[in-house]
């Protein structure tokens, strides 16, 4: 018998009216690495952390361009997120060629919403297993919008998904008032920020890891890969965790205050508290999750 | 005997072989599409003025050369800043004027502050009307496409059954393409003529032309609606506007068409 | 709900022994989980609106609409599973396209509504697919007047004077029989239905919510589906809060 028999497929509901098979493929998500989106009053910038399989392998491409005005960052399957944004590809191109104008953000971004939710409700299938953060620039301004597997499309100020997104969205949500007028280079920033919290403790972002959106008014989607990252991390400085920083710097006080304390050992000077829950913080961190992103 | 009705009179099987029973379905002849219009509508005539664009159409609807109807429409506002003019097939105007309100409908389904203006309609018409062509079942009409651009500046635009598209600061279809096309050009020439000219001359030249057509053209009548589409965005609609001090004495000197003898 | 793991409820289109489809139950539980959702049918027209659960903060305020419009003069509010929702606002669109296509002239509501409950019934009847998870209201004005119709996971479909899903539903229903229905107007029902939800909102248990609020009526939109303006939302809410506070101020009164 199954653990949970409510859960082998997409299209049963639990008593409680739950799709576990929707959920679980939200929980796809969080196995892919971290992609982090942002909008002020004039861009919209996406930023994402790249992984790569093994050492020789190459890293696997997280933002996708759509369209002149409008590109995607993914966390979770890849090859789910190339289906939708072909789709989405299509999409912007007929909306080009039957009505000469660029697909506007939120209609791309509902109809992949209304593409996955097909694949909640008809048995055989299965929900997508990868989020989107759509960003783009329009008529009516610049637009970020999440996409679930379940087909849930919301637009935001500022989004993350991903393994570890949590932290990014505490950053977000820490300086999200400012981003409204923020420029372009300051908006990124911000992403590289949020970005950063998300790395686990040893990791650092890098030229090879990192990757950059930048859309808004009159500047159509850039893509930043590689050594034009290198400029964009320069400006950032610090490229590590900031709770990766903030334990090397309290094992730094730690080690500061063992030496003080040794040498204070015949004089009665106070000696600093080490804060032991660190350790337990550190060790609550979850591991390295699985390369679903490949 | 053979009791089934179908096989009488027909070929023996047993002598000629199985009939061919697509010799019996093969119907009159070569499938075929409209070929000519029916009711249809003449001219529409359109220029661009300092601050818009103004049409106008006659409300005549022709049946060959019998004036059918007297009050017929061709000036179609579509949302709220975009005039569309069509010239051709009345019943083919019909369903061009439902995919319009389909399209509008539809557009207006996201409630996201996007609106399809004057290009995008164009583009959407350009569409449909290549497309039939294409089918060789083609839309028997031309289109005049009347609104603002992306970036606020007036937009005209001609599609016709063809497929064939083309802008220009004063366009006409049908007869207006010869009478009423060198009228407008006389002020509006160019694109950059457009700015020096006021609605109060647009008005007088479009009725001009009208009057002209009216003089000229069998298939016209002397009662006709114009459609201005300011910058502002804003769509007036004057109708049933009669052609004035119009002289017919030359009428008596025509020789050769109508009743006299001589 | 005895029958629960006894192996009935784990398919679509299964009857139990006792008779009923649990898989329709169960949808019908998803309903219950989402905001509430309502709809007044006024003299000339219809008002709907919702309780948009605001789940963070860095969501854009007004963006993220709830309220759907089919054609131009349908309107549709719906509590259960967004994405569902949706799916079924489109079958919605689509009907409204043939039937325009087919008789040149906008489906009646009542047309509509049978139609989209024969869809979502449809959802009932077959183990490839699963019910839909939205208790919709649907409503409008069409040649013979206002109408409000409330579909159910199940495919049933009533029609209402009030109507109300999702997690408030009850409180939201007590305060619908206390208006003049039908004869109550647009404006009014739009002051009324802005009470009805912050009555139906649990502090307990969301903090955030948003009030989104449409109507279509004959007097106040010439029979368009459309949000109501922003100064009367403002006012709706503004008049809608300071009963709320009233009210607690009343419970505390009470209480001492």
């Amino acid at each position: 018998m199954f653990r949970n028999s409510y859960d082998n497929d997409s299209i049963t509901y639990s008593p409680t009216g739950r799709l576990f098979q929707v959920e679980y493929a939200l929980e796809a998500i969080k196995q892919g690495s971290a992609s982090v989106g942002l909008v002020s009053k004039t861009h919209a910038v996406l930023v994402a952390l790249k992984r790569n399989a093994e050492e020789l392998g190459s890293y696997q491409k997280k933002i996708i361009r759509i369209d002149n005005h409008l590109g995607i960052a993914l966390a979770g399957l890849a090859p789910d997120a190339r289906v939708l944004s072909n789709f989405m590809r299509q999409q912007a191109m007929s909306s080009k060629m039957i009505y000469n104008r660029p697909i506007p953000v939120s209609r791309v971004a509902s109809e992949i919403g209304d593409k996955a939710q097909k694949n909640t409700q008809v048995y055989g299938k299965r929900p997508y297993g990868v989020g989107l953060l759509v960003a783009g620039y329009d008529e009516t301004g610049p637009h970020l919008f999440e996409f679930l597997p379940s087909g849930t499309v919301l637009e935001y100020f500022g989004a993350a998904i991903g393994a570890r997104s949590q932290s990014a969205r505490t950053y977000l949500e820490r300086s999200f008032e400012s981003f409204a007028d923020c420029s372009a280079e300051e908006l990124v920033l911000h992403g590289l920020r949020a970005l950063r919290d998300t790395l686990a403790q040893d990791k650092e972002l890098t030229i090879q890891n990192t990757s950059i959106g930048v859309v808004g008014l009159d500047s159509p989607f850039k893509l930043y890969d590689n050594e034009e990252v290198g400029e964009w991390l320069e400006k950032l400085g610090d490229v590590g965790s900031s709770r990766g920083r903030r334990q090397a710097e309290e094992a730094a006080a730690e080690a500061a205050a063992a030496s003080a304390a040794a040498e204070a050992a015949d004089t009665d000077a106070p000696t600093t508290d080490a804060p032991a829950a660190d350790d337990e913080a550190a060790a609550d961190l979850p591991a390295e999750p699985i390369e679903t992103d490949d | 005997m053979d009791h089934m009705p179908e096989n009488w009179g027909r070929p023996r099987n047993d002598v000629y072989g199985e009939y061919q029973s697509a010799i019996h379905n093969a119907g009159q002849g070569p499938q075929s599409r409209t070929q000519t219009p029916s009711i249809t509508g003449t001219s529409v005539i359109a220029m661009k003025f300092d601050n818009g664009v103004m049409l106008a159409a006659d409300n005549l609807g022709s049946y060959g050369s019998l004036a059918r109807f007297t009050d017929q429409e061709r000036l179609i506002k579509v949302g709220n800043e975009t005039v569309v003019g069509i010239s051709g097939d009345a019943s083919d105007q019909q369903y061009i004027e439902l995919l319009l309100e389909r399209l509008l409908i539809e557009d207006n389904y996201p409630q996201d502050g996007h609106h399809l203006r004057a290009p995008h309609i164009y583009e959407y018409l350009s569409r449909v009307m290549y497309n039939r062509r294409s089918k060789i079942d083609p839309l028997w009409n031309a289109i005049l496409v009347a609104g603002k651009n992306d970036d606020g500046s007036p937009f005209l635009g001609y599609v016709d059954l063809l497929g064939v598209t083309y802008s220009s600061p004063s366009i006409a279809t049908g007869y207006g393409a010869y009478l009423a096309i060198p009228l407008m050009r006389k002020i509006v020439s160019e694109e950059a003529d457009a700015k020096n000219v006021s609605e109060e001359q647009a008005r007088k030249v479009i009725d001009e032309c009208m009057k002209v057509l009216f003089y000229r053209d069998a298939r016209s009548l002397d009662k006709y609606t114009v459609a201005t589409v300011t910058l502002d965005g804003e769509v007036k609609m004057d109708k049933n506007v009669r052609c004035q001090n119009m002289n017919w004495r030359f009428a008596e000197g025509i020789r050769g068409y109508g009743t006299q003898k001589q | 709900m005895t029958s629960i793991g006894t192996g009935y409820d784990l398919s679509n289109s299964v009857f139990s022994p006792d008779g009923r489809n649990f898989q329709v139950e169960y949808a019908s539980k998803a309903v219950e989980a989402d905001g509430t959702a309502i709809g007044i049918r006024c003299a000339d027209g219809v008002v709907f609106a919702v309780e948009k659960i605001v789940s963070s903060k860095l969501l854009v305020p007004g963006a993220n609409k709830k309220i759907q419009t089919i054609d131009r003069h349908v309107g549709v509010a719906y509590s259960g599973l967004t994405p569902d929702g949706r799916h079924l606002v489109d079958r919605g669109r689509s009907e409204s396209y043939s039937w325009r296509g087919t008789y040149k002239v906008p489906i009646s509501v009542p047309t509509l509504a049978d139609r989209l409950s024969g869809y979502v019934q449809a959802y009932t009847c077959y183990s490839s697919v699963r019910p839909f998870g939205v208790s919709v209201i649907v409503g409008g004005v069409d040649d013979s007047g206002p109408h409000l119709y409330t579909i159910e996971p199940s495919g049933a479909f009533w029609g209402y004077m009030g109507a109300a899903t999702g997690k408030g539903r009850q409180a939201a229903k007590s305060e619908l029989e206390k208006l003049d229905l039908p004869n109550i107007s647009a404006r009014d029902a739009v002051k009324a239905a802005a009470k009805i939800i912050y009555v139906a909102h649990d502090d307990s248990k969301d903090k955030d919510f948003e009030l989104e609020i449409s109507w279509v009526s004959t007097s106040e939109t010439g029979g368009l589906h459309q949000f109501v303006p922003k100064e009367l939302l403002e006012e709706a809410e503004r008049l809608a809060k300071a009963d709320d506070d009233d009210e607690d101020d009343d419970d505390e009164m009470d209480e001492d």
